[in-house]
């Protein structure tokens, strides 16, 4: 009995003992994943670290950002045909400026601060390593202009922005800025870290942040300036954006649509792109958002397009005859690749033709679905359903001389205006304006013409309108949109999931 | 790894053999229980040497093995509906033959209620037991279908006919919106890695249920058992002459409904007059696409189990195969299980030692679901084929030729699942006990795809193959002490638990096979810049420790408390370790208070509270900031694409486990001498600490969402079960039960405060949109929602008025056109209750069962309608008849018109059955006639009312995986772009079992 006893106590020490050692340590082993802290230690960690930032790009020239900048103008109308595209109404929405701050508007919010919030985070890291790289301050200033530009649109999108540069913020803490506040912000960056960017324009610097890029950015927070504060800056504006044209480092292409082809890597007029491919970094869906599904015949593709992004009558009927800038659009009969056979809508049997005529946003007719002239701008990209292998343009020279001109023209500068609009319009083989041709009316037209469905046309509009007082922006327009009102749709609502994500955060008036 | 968790295992093993020389006396008793009216063995009955609580359970020939302490001179033999007998033990084989009774006051039925077992009359939580003889019978290929509808609370819903395709299985509701909702599956004492695991088992290898449906008793799993715990035990050998039984059944599956869909000629009518705007639709045809892609699948299942044994020794071997064709044509899974258990006694059976090993291969052939799109939108006046015998190959959005598509792609899967357990248990004294268990359990999953070039389609061929592990090790040592001091009895479970978790995986996939015949064996061959490969591992511990004390009055008073410890490595470091307790009280007043109410046999009331755990929702890595690949960026000096490095998640150290706070109220009762029993149970639970992904802003935070343990979630409900005696006879027999389930899910919060390193943060969701309207035109359409105050998924949805002259919808009044976003109105779809009947009638040599299941309260929010009820598809797409009288002119819209009514009946199963009697070469030989889903009564307009509440099974690499909708889109039935409902089968089944002489 006493033997068992020892034996049970002996036991219990044992399995006691062995457990408090070995058998009760949790041990967290990471094999597939890594932690932060042990990344950023070598060259091509710190380079592959530092991609995210500019990654954050690859939403914007055709994702929610643009959608939001180019749906809520004249440029593009997502009609709601038949079964397709209603969507719960955002569509619509946008072209009616009856957006309301639910998850639609917040697309857009959250691709820009995913950049923001990237560049925060490369910045803290990089600037907290034990051993910084040597270009340290070229790093950290190609970084801040390159989040200058999503803070920009930012801004310009939602109007009071919460403004966190710093990625140690305190997440309780953040509250709105007023425009003018990160107007202020934004001038006080860029005219700081500009300097400082790189001034080679060659393959080494393509897709990334130069000098150039940086004054291409100043110059659109200038031009708006009024918008945001309620000070014009042209002579600003012309400063920053004559620091662009004038280096020399860019000109023209010969041929309007090099800007958009396949090969549009090899554009002279590209200040800032955003590379694509369709192996290795998807998101230009540009052939599918407006192609019909037949229209996979004409161009090779290897998938149906969806049959939504087009353009009405009033937009095509900008072009003169002659403007090879209207060729980005599709419209009448559709055919096979060689060209001859005519295509059909399969689903209707109706001829494939697309027209423009657009008198209502929403029906259910067989004709409605072929509404609307589709761009192809972007050379729709053969054995591809989607994720094309163009690359996508943020800033080119032709928006320069465009931006030129209007700030010149505000400043009563017709001669320089001229000169810099009849350069772009001259490559395209469009008429050479004289000063009479020269009108608020018309220099917003060109500048669609030229940046046709390219994420300016909501931020041209607005400015258009806040310098003249002509309803650009919030007055009506074919088909079904009527006057807003008032201005408030000039800025996007705050998304109501920010709302929640921030108790801090206050509503934009008028929503 | 391996070798360090052998080591584990084997140092415990070693601990018990340190004890093997303290050894007392034991002596082993065997023997047969049977009917003392016509000799047949009975099957479940109790043997316990009296003043000992050894016990034992006869086998299905009414043998039993006994380990007896030497001192013991009388076993108790009990078996409900039978008189409890006393026989003297006159040697080591005791025969003992009982006699029928009304009084089972003194059932010993002995109930699992994890990491030991209990007599039921003592057990004081709410625990539901299930034995072969009850379960569901009749075309059983998935072994949760056994306990359908017979558990008050257990809701198991079969998300369609695809035999590829996991049940859901759900006790007590929803407590959590992040993790599993399955019950922890523990089989013969070890918790399966993945519930669906047990779904592999072969159904003839289980021999009983125990249901631990509240959280003070299933605390004692602690951080897994937030949603009750299912243990399941396997048939074991027995001493006495070697058995040999084989079960077998065949039956035929055909599709339970169908929808209304236009022929080919109804929609020439349709346009009679009109026969351009038919155009190039019309090619002549008559198909009926949705016969098109099925047929009339048949399935078989045979079983051959042998078991046997001495009074020391005893084993089971069985061996399963089973084939079940899907309704729809190439679906298909085949399994082969093997399965040995054996048990050996030494030492004057102190000593017990346990091995078992289960392997399971199945065969899977799935189908690609956006087929059933393509199926419903397929033109009636499309031929499936040519003149000429090819396909006819079409492409339009979302619409190609599906039978084509599916017996062009092929989708498989190889599942190789083992488990091997091994324990040692000793008596160190009759009171005092140790002893460990050690698993090893292995799942190994290899996928093949490929997906080949359709002309029409313009698309790239396309192949790929995956390789998945799954294994576990676990061990654990447990110590019990038993002891009886006069009126008072006392029980104590101690032990440790080591459980160690891998997982990795291995995928790869090409496009632009020049030679398609190869399939996905030679995946190099491919155009080089479209390979892709993939790898990933992670590993996880859970250790544990536990306790557990039951204290027993005079058979009346009882008190029972559990702890239970849980650390993981998959914790925040400030939350390593969670405390899982549980308390328990219970009262047999019979002989206190009721002692002269005849008609009431024994009546228990019973009060419980515990503390359950899920965490689930974390995932191993999730408590710190990780970097992983993100998207690639473009070197312009080198004209390389390279991965970006980015952190792909917030870290969250404070991450720890859902917990649910459970009280229980309960009482058991035994009316008529036994003829009715059952139970009831009242429970109010408290998730708290609830897990969720909140939206937070960017920047600070570098990723927009957060795991956090902020929300608080209640589950309340009420349960009753019934069994009854109705008419018991010498030739007539009428057995029924029935249970009904009341539950209440409400989300009572989903804000809260996080506060880390010095900050804190509100985290706050007030209306989440989670479930989607699918279609065309109803992208980006959320119609579910999680909302404080409200139903997990509650609908908010438009509510539809009509239409207006010119055919155009109008909600609360308004036309599109003149609100192009209306308002919804919230709408709850959870179910009010569920319920089952099952009834059982004997006249000879006949029986009959029959079990009717039921839901009533729910809706279901019928996508497949709202996109194929629409006139304006035609004449592109296929529609319902009703689309043409409708009068719905205009876009579909998501509102209320769609959401109905899915209460149901279905009568599960009926099984007719005949036993021959005297047969020269088999103890027993009974063959069936059966039926399943023979009927359902509903308003439902969809296929069916049960729709899928989670994934899919399986999976392959080209789609990512079969998804037919997940968690997320409960109560949704759509049918697009992937998400589809595989229909539902009646299936008439033969079938036989034969116990050999």
């Amino acid at each position: 009995m006493k033997r068992k006893k020892i034996l049970v106590i002996a036991l219990t020490a044992l399995m006691v003992g062995s457990m408090t050692q070995s058998c009760t340590k949790l041990e967290l082993k990471p094999y597939s994943v890594e932690p932060a802290s042990n990344f950023y230690q070598t060259p091509d960690q710190i380079a592959a670290g530092i991609a995210p930032a500019y990654t954050a790009l690859q939403g914007i020239p055709d994702g929610n950002v643009n959608q939001m900048n180019e749906v809520t103008s004249d440029e593009i109308i997502v009609p709601t045909r038949g079964n397709d595209w209603y969507d719960g109404g955002q569509w619509q929405s946008l072209w009616l400026h009856t957006f309301k701050p639910d998850v639609f508007v917040d697309g857009g919010w959250g691709d820009l601060n995913n950049g923001i919030g990237k560049v925060n985070f490369t910045l803290n890291v990089l600037n907290g390593l034990s051993t910084k790289p040597s270009n340290i301050n070229a790093i950290n200033a190609e970084l801040k202009v390159l989040r200058a530009y999503f803070i920009f649109q930012f801004m310009d999108m939602f109007g009071n922005i919460p403004l966190v540069t710093d990625y140690n913020t305190d997440p309780s803490k953040v509250t709105q800025k007023s425009r003018a506040d990160v107007y202020a912000f934004l001038e006080s960056e860029l005219t700081t870290n500009v300097p400082l960017l790189s001034t080679t324009v060659d393959k080494t610097t393509y897709g990334r942040v130069t000098q150039y890029a940086g004054y291409m950015l100043l110059a659109k927070l200038y031009l708006n300036a009024q918008v945001y504060t309620g000070t014009p800056q042209w002579t600003k504006a012309i400063t920053a954006v004559n620091a662009v044209i004038s280096s020399g480092k860019y000109s023209l292409n010969a041929n309007y649509f090099d800007n958009f082809s396949l090969t549009d890597r090899a554009s002279t007029e590209s200040i800032l792109a955003v590379p694509f491919d369709n192996v290795n970094i998807g998101g230009n869906n540009w052939e599918m958002q407006t192609l019909h599904y037949q229209s996979q015949a004409t161009f090779g593709l290897s998938g149906q397009p969806w049959n939504g992004f087009c353009s009405t009558a009033d937009v095509l009927n900008k072009y003169a005859a002659g403007d090879v800038r209207k060729n980005q659009f599709l419209v009448g009969q559709q055919y096979a690749a060689d060209g001859v056979t005519p295509l059909k809508d399969s689903q209707t049997g109706l001829a494939l033709v697309f027209n423009p005529n657009i008198t209502t946003i929403s029906s259910s007719t067989d004709a409605f679905r072929l509404a609307g002239a589709r761009n192809v701008k972007y050379t729709p990209n053969a054995g591809t359903a989607g994720n094309q292998s163009n690359d996508m343009v943020i800033f080119r020279l032709a928006d320069a001389y465009l931006m030129l001109a209007e700030a010149s023209y505000h400043n009563g500068d017709v001669t320089t205006a001229l000169t810099a609009i009849n350069k772009v319009r001259a490559r395209s083989g469009a008429s050479t304006w004289t000063a009479a041709d020269l009108t608020w009316q018309s220099l917003l037209d060109e500048r669609s013409r030229e940046l046709m469905w390219e994420g300016w046309r909501r931020n041209d509009l607005i400015r258009f309108q806040v310098a003249t007082g002509v309803h650009y922006f919030t007055g009506a327009r074919t088909p079904a949109k009527v006057d807003d009102g008032d201005n408030h749709t000039m800025i996007f609502p705050i998304p109501s999931p920010e709302l929640l994500s921030n108790s801090n955060l206050k509503q934009n008036p008028g929503y | 790894m391996y070798l360090k968790n052998l080591l584990k295992v084997s140092c415990f093993i070693l601990l018990c053999f340190f004890a093997i020389p303290a050894l007392a006396q034991n002596k082993t008793v065997t023997g047969k229980v049977t009917d003392s009216k016509d000799g047949s063995p009975i099957t479940g009955a109790s043997v316990v040497a009296k003043g000992s609580t050894n016990g034992a359970i006869t086998d299905v020939n009414g043998k039993f093995t006994l380990t007896a302490p030497a001192s013991a001179s009388t076993l108790v033999v009990t078996y409900i509906g039978y008189t409890t007998k006393e026989v003297s033990i006159s040697g080591s084989t005791v025969n003992v033959s009982l006699e029928q009774s009304n009084n089972a006051l003194n059932e010993v039925l002995v109930v699992s209620v994890g990491y030991g077992s209990q007599r039921k009359k003592d057990v004081t939580g709410a625990v539901e037991n299930l034995s072969a003889k009850n379960f569901n019978q009749g075309a059983i290929i998935n072994p949760v279908d056994q306990l359908s509808g017979k558990v008050a609370g257990l809701t198991i819903t079969q998300p369609g006919g695809d035999p590829n395709q996991h049940a859901s299985v759900r006790l007590r509701g929803q407590s959590s919106l992040s993790g599993g909702l399955s019950p922890l599956f523990v089989v013969d004492g070890i918790a399966l890695d993945d519930p669906n695991q047990f779904q592999n088992i072969p159904p003839d290898d289980i021999a009983s249920y125990d249901v631990l449906k509240d959280a003070s008793a299933a605390a004692i799993y602690g951080s897994r058992a937030a949603n009750g715990v299912i243990i399941v035990t396997t048939k074991k050998g027995a001493a006495g002459k070697t058995t040999v039984t084989y079960d077998g059944i065949a039956g035929e599956s055909m599709q339970s409904k169908y929808y209304d869909l236009l022929t080919g000629d109804q929609l020439r009518a349709y346009y009679s007059g009109n026969t351009s705007a038919l155009g190039s639709i019309d090619k002549g045809a008559n198909t009926d696409w949705q016969k098109a892609i099925t047929r009339t699948a048949y399935q078989h299942r045979h079983s051959i189990s042998m078991s046997g044994g001495s009074n020391t020794f005893n084993y089971i071997a069985s061996v399963n195969y089973q084939n079940q064709q899907g309704i729809v044509i190439t679906s298909d899974k085949q399994q082969i299980g093997l399965r040995f258990a054996a048990e050996q006694k030494a030492l004057n059976d102190k000593l017990d030692i346990k091995v078992g090993i289960q392997n399971v291969s199945t065969e899977r052939t799935f189908i690609d679901y956006a087929n059933f799109s393509y199926m419903y939108n397929a033109p009636a006046t499309y031929p499936i084929k040519n003149a000429d015998g090819s396909y006819n190959e079409f492409s339009d959005f979302n619409l190609e030729n599906p039978v084509e598509h599916i017996n062009q792609q092929i989708l498989g899967a190889k599942e190789n699942l083992t488990l091997m357990n091994g324990s040692i248990d000793y008596a160190i004294t009759n009171d005092l006990k140790i002893g460990g268990l050690g698993s090893i359990s292995r799942n190994n999953v290899a996928s093949q795809g490929f997906y080949p070039t359709f002309a029409d389609q313009g698309n790239k061929n396309q192949a790929g193959q995956s390789n998945e592990n799954t294994v576990s090790y676990k061990a654990n040592i447990h110590i019990n002490y038993d002891k009886t001091f006069g009126k008072h009895k006392i029980s104590l479970l101690g032990g440790y638990e080591y459980n160690d978790f891998q997982y990795d995986n291995f995928t790869a996939f090409g496009q632009q096979y020049l030679v398609p015949a190869e399939l996905y064996n030679n995946l190099g061959s491919g155009n080089a810049i479209y390979n892709n490969i993939g790898s990933y591992k992670q590993d996880y511990q859970l250790i544990s420790f536990l306790a557990r004390g039951n204290y027993n009055y005079d058979d009346r008073f009882y008190l029972t408390a559990t702890i239970r410890r849980d650390g993981s490595s998959k914790f925040g470091s400030s939350y390593q370790n969670g405390y899982f307790p549980s308390f328990d009280v219970a009262y047999r007043f019979k002989k206190d208070l009721l002692a002269n109410v005849d008609w009431i046999s024994d009546i228990k009331l019973r009060a419980g509270y515990g503390v359950t755990g899920n965490s689930d929702a974390i995932g191993v890595y999730n408590t710190i900031e990780t970097v992983g690949p993100g998207n690639k960026f473009y070197n312009g000096a080198t004209g390389q694409y390279l991965a970006s490095y980015s952190v792909n998640q917030n870290a969250n150290p404070l991450l720890k486990w859902e917990e649910r706070h459970g009280k229980n109220i309960g009482l058991d009762f035994e009316l008529l001498g036994g003829r009715l029993s059952g139970n009831m149970n009242y429970f109010n639970d408290k998730t708290t600490n609830l897990l969720y992904n909140y939206t937070v802003q960017t920047p600070p935070f570098i990723v927009n969402t957060l795991l956090a343990n902020v929300g608080t979630m209640v589950n309340k409900g009420f349960e009753l079960s019934l069994n009854g005696q109705i008419v018991k006879g010498s030739k007539f027999n009428w057995n029924a039960s029935g249970q009904i389930s009341f539950v209440k899910t409400t989300i009572e919060s989903l804000s809260g405060v996080y506060s880390y390193a010095g900050q804190t943060y509100q985290l706050t969701a007030s209306q989440i949109p989670v479930g989607y309207s699918r279609g065309r035109g109803l992208s980006s359409n959320p119609i579910t929602f999680l909302k404080p105050g409200y139903s997990p998924y509650e609908f908010y949805l438009p509510h539809y008025t009509g239409v207006d002259a010119g055919g155009n919808q109008t909600f609360d009044g308004q036309t599109i056109a003149q609100n192009a976003t209306p308002a919804g109105h919230y709408i709850d779809p959870a179910p009010k209750f569920n319920y089952g009947i099952s009834n059982s009638f004997d006249y000879g040599n006949w029986s009959l069962n029959f079990a009717l299941r039921g839901v009533y309260g729910q809706k279901i929010f019928n996508n497949t309608l709202l996109d194929v009820e629409t006139v304006t598809r035609l004449p592109g797409n296929n529609v319902t008849k009703e689309a043409l009288t409708n009068g719905i002119k205009d876009a579909p819209v998501a509102s209320d018109k769609w959401l109905e009514s899915a209460s149901f009946l279905r009568m599960d199963n009926a099984t007719l059955a005949y036993s021959f009697k005297g047969i020269s070469f088999a103890s027993s030989f009974r063959v069936f006639l059966s039926a399943n889903n023979l009927f359902v009564i509903t308003k439902y307009r969809g296929l069916d009312p049960e729709v899928k509440t989670e994934n899919a099974a399986g999976g392959n690499i080209l789609f990512g995986s079969n998804v037919a909708g997940t968690a997320n889109q409960a109560y949704i039935d759509a049918n697009y772009g992937g998400e589809a409902y595989y229909p539902r089968v009646r299936t008439i089944t033969v079938g036989a079992n034969i116990s050999l002489k």
